[in-house]
């Protein structure tokens, strides 16, 4: 049987050889027209940073305000990426020495971008750094580096119900106005029941624009109040609080519908307790992320005789240097507050972003915020963001970016 | 300024990490730079709700079993590097479903019209022997495939030594007449059945060129490597065997610098003397390995004028090789109640290798590989629950007049289309389960590789671009006597093995250079 290939001629072997060098012989020395649109639409959707400059300042409330970002052309950003509705964005600031993060989900619609604007609604927050700075110092022609959009708090067609309660609390409202934008705009297709809980009306934020959202067909919004007092005669608003009771009024009887919920750490231990009552898939209940997580030695599985402060020694490229922190404080905030850049996005232990290898030494992860790789256990990787060291450390951190 | 390197290697993709953990075990003082914050480039994993998906491996040829390790195995050893291979023992199964006007169909067990179902075993004997009960009369030919593909492997090793043509052509006279040859022309001289060329083919995707194209030579290599026996994956994804070796490359004083993307190749006398980090740090080195695609290094890290002309001849010569969409799905029902049974099934729309690479000239093609890890690693997502992961490849540019603004509606319709092609084929439903969805289509490789179309595949090996012509002319090819390229555009094309073989060439080659300068 061998035999047969011997019908095959040995000729072409050494014409295959000298043929490949003359083929490039033949060719023009000149680079071939880059990008193609694959590599376009990737930059385009993931720059490495955007230079932003605040255009316009909403007030909202007393503490919450709204700030308009269009592109700094001066220093080099010319054109917004594009987004999907839910996705956030990572603000880069420099408070008294520290270089820090925080992520913010995008209030404006996505189609907002292509008119060059990011719209970013921020509250006041008790003791947040970031929150305060922003909202104390912030004001138009104020210079700003931010993030490519990040994150996958989205509506996905493919997995996702066709009709959805999205459950808002407080600034938690944000990500659900850029969605509702969106399904206005065509570019999402689903039908949003939106419950918003505050105090009352005065809390609430957007309530014009909500009220003119809602006149899309695909748009309903309920206010729930939870001030006694509250006036609650007019229509779409209840009393109380986000209930499985109040979920299931308003969610459809003979359908599989999702929730979406955004909010406070508060908000979601109760309200995960009232989720678990609608026997819901688990596909079908979607959180934004948690948020900068606090006080670990709070949680029950913290455990015991760590000392109130600790020495890491931390290496980024060829700089090594040692510095001390509290136990109170994640990985990722001692090394800012001595003034050391970290690469950070999400904040909440689930992009990634900020991983890092432990060479020594130990660290306590919130269960709930564990989103490391199975090979990062077996070779000492962590999340910095929502690690909170219980020895010295000795780390290797990327540079930041 | 800094220190002077030895050697820096650009990319640490697995051939960038072949590379240095090579370079920093020979004690030469080795800087490995990656743009992004993890190591492995396709050799990575990524986390969506409480699953881990595999982001490109679909198995390993060449992990081989405990009594005869394979030679990824006898690699990761040599490095000393810890990963823990699951074994897997089966290559295959293609359904080519039945289209209008086709006669020759059948029911297969999936109560699904088709004109091929075959469900290969690993083993040569065992495959020939399947092959001829689903198309009789092809068990010698089949046979005959493989061990010309056997004798053929020999003669090529020999090749690794300097090149002595007229040895090879008195020792192994055949290895002339099949490296000039492709694999159809091959399999016709060797008298195979059409129908059984057909299934023999299946694995003509992972190298990205078809029958009508690829050289027999290197394809019946692959099939042989997947069919020996002794495939596998590790067992934590592909992330474990990158920090693995990332490992290796500390433990041996190598530097490894995360988040820090070459921007600009210093030039010296002609020469590369340093690179640009993230446009702003400059580190000096006496030898390069380069991990990143020749068109993205000659048009973004060097001036036009800078770069030898034959290199830019080169870049018009290739052509690009194929690119990747994929769909990783978290589902929440097990794939027993999914009614999976295969870890590895080809969906083809015709049953012709160069039909299928005809169709996969474009985004939407019928063609689909569907893969289930919790069949080789059933414990691999938390119980009830299992993952899939669904592949086509696609040429060119494809989103030729796609707005980044629609980009997110084309992914969800590719992806949908390619669901819909695996629901139909295996007579499944897969939608009602999604409890987590990624979908990657080119600009996802673009992001994560940087990549011209963002092929992980290197530059397309047809027959005058193969695996042999490259790997004779390989010193020839390179640009500057102290910068070796390295990865998936080198001899061997795509796959984790061939890119970290790569990376131990060039390591190699770098080492010899390096004590020759010594001298």
């Amino acid at each position: 049987m061998a035999s047969k290939v011997k019908a095959l001629k040995t000729n072409k072997f050494i014409p295959l050889l000298s043929g490949r060098q003359k083929r490039f012989e033949q060719e023009m020395a000149r680079l071939p027209d880059m990008p193609d649109q694959a590599m376009v639409i990737a930059k385009a959707l993931h720059p490495k940073k955007q230079f932003v400059k605040v255009e316009e300042v909403i007030t909202r409330a007393d503490d919450c305000k709204s700030f308009v970002l269009v592109p700094d052309t001066a220093k080099g950003t010319t054109a917004l990426a594009y987004f999907g509705a839910g996705k956030y964005l990572s603000v880069f600031e420099e408070i008294e020495g520290m270089k820090i993060t925080r992520a913010y989900s995008i209030s404006s619609k996505p189609k907002d971008a292509l008119d060059g604007k990011y719209m970013l609604t921020i509250k006041r927050v008790d003791g947040g750094l970031m929150s305060n700075y922003i909202l104390d110092n912030w004001t138009v022609g104020t210079e700003v580096t931010v993030s490519a959009p990040e994150g996958h708090f989205e509506y996905q067609p493919l997995r996702d119900a066709k009709k959805v309660i999205c459950i808002a609390g407080g600034s938690g409202i944000t990500p659900f106005i850029s969605m509702a934008g969106a399904i206005v705009d065509g570019d999402e297709d689903f039908e949003m029941t939106l419950l918003y809980g505050s105090r009352n009306k005065d809390a609430v934020l957007f309530y014009d624009e909500l009220e003119e959202l809602k006149k899309n067909e695909k748009i309903n919004v309920v206010h729930v109040f939870s001030d006694p007092d509250a006036d609650t005669s007019a229509d779409g608003i209840e009393k109380g609080f986000i209930t499985a009771e109040l979920i299931k009024k308003y969610a459809p009887s003979d359908e599989a519908y999702s929730v979406f919920i955004c909010g406070p750490q508060a908000m979601y231990d109760f309200l995960d307790k009232e989720i678990e009552k609608l026997g819901l898939a688990k596909k079908f209940v979607r959180h934004e992320m948690f948020g900068e997580f606090h006080d670990p030695k709070s949680q029950k599985d913290y455990p015991n005789d760590i000392p109130e402060t600790v020495s890491i020694t931390v290496t980024i490229q060829d700089v090594t240097k040692t510095v001390t922190g509290s136990t109170n404080d994640s990985v990722l905030q001692i090394l800012e507050k001595n003034g050391i850049s970290a690469p950070s996005r999400c904040r909440s232990g689930e992009c990634g972003f900020c991983h890092t290898h432990l060479l020594s030494g130990s660290v306590y992860v919130p269960k709930h915020l564990e989103y490391r790789r199975l090979a990062d256990f077996k070779f000492n990787c962590i999340h910095p963001c929502c690690s909170f060291p219980l020895s010295d450390l000795v780390i290797n951190v990327p540079a930041a970016k | 300024m800094s220190k002077k390197y030895d050697v820096i290697v650009i990319g640490a993709g697995n051939g960038g990490l072949g590379a240095a953990a090579t370079c920093a075990k020979a004690g030469l003082s080795t800087l490995l730079l990656e743009k992004h914050n993890l190591p492995g480039g396709s050799a990575s994993s990524f986390v969506r709700g409480r699953f881990e998906f595999e982001p490109s491996l679909h198995e390993l040829a060449g992990v081989g079993n405990p009594d005869d390790p394979g030679a990824i195995d006898e690699t990761f050893k040599r490095f000393g590097a810890d990963v823990d291979w699951i074994q897997h023992n089966s290559t295959f199964r293609l359904i080519v479903p039945a289209k209008e006007g086709d006669t020759d169909t059948f029911i297969n067990e999936n109560g699904v019209e088709v004109t091929i179902d075959a469900r290969m075993p690993t083993g040569f004997e065992n495959f020939a022997r399947k092959l001829d009960e689903i198309v009789p009369g092809s068990y010698d030919s089949c046979m005959a495939a493989f061990d010309l593909s056997v004798r053929m492997y020999d003669a090529f090793n020999k090749l690794e030594q300097p090149l002595k043509i007229p040895t090879i052509l008195k020792d192994v006279p055949d290895f002339m007449r099949i490296t000039g040859h492709t694999l159809n022309e091959t399999l016709d001289a060797l008298g195979m059945p059409k129908k059984a060329q057909d299934i023999f083919n299946t694995y003509w995707c992972y190298m990205g060129v078809p029958g009508g194209i690829f050289d027999f030579l290197y394809y019946s290599l692959v099939l042989n490597s997947y069919t020996a026996a002794g495939t596998g994956i590790p067992k934590l994804r592909s992330h474990e065997m990158s920090l693995a070796v990332d490992k290796v490359i500390r433990d041996n004083g190598g530097d490894i610098w995360y988040n820090s993307e070459v921007t600009k190749v210093i030039m010296k006398n002609g020469k590369p003397a340093g690179v640009v980090i993230n446009g702003e740090k400059e580190v000096y080195g006496s030898h390069f390995i380069c991990n990143s695609h020749p068109n993205t290094t000659w048009s973004t890290l060097f001036e036009e004028t800078e770069v030898p002309k034959k290199q830019l001849k080169m870049l018009n010569a290739r052509k690009i090789a194929a690119t990747l969409t994929t769909v990783y799905l978290g589902m929440d029902v097990t794939k027993e109640e999914l009614g999976i049974t295969d870890y590895s099934v080809f969906i083809a729309p015709d049953s012709d290798s160069d039909k299928q690479f005809e169709a996969c000239q474009h985004l939407f093609n019928g063609f689909c590989i569907i893969n289930c890890l919790n069949e080789i690693l059933p414990d691999s997502t938390p119980a009830g629950t299992c993952q899939l992961f669904l592949t086509t490849m696609s040429f060119g540019d494809e989103l030729k007049g796609v707005k980044p603004q629609d980009y997110k509606k084309l992914k969800t319709k590719v992806a949908e289309d390619l669901i819909d092609t695996c629901e139909k084929a295996l007579n499944i439903s897969i939608k009602p389960h999604i409890e987590e969805i990624e979908i990657a289509l080119p600009p996802t490789f673009c992001r994560y590789l940087n990549t011209p179309y963002g092929t992980p595949y290197g530059y397309q090996l047809e027959k005058w671009d193969s695996m042999i012509p490259r790997t004779i002319q390989f010193e020839q090819d390179q640009p500057f006597d102290n910068f070796i390229f390295c990865g998936a555009t080198q001899e061997r094309g795509d796959g984790y093995g061939c890119a970290y073989y790569s990376g131990e060439k060039a390591a190699n080659l770098t080492i010899k250079a390096i004590k020759k300068e010594g001298k």
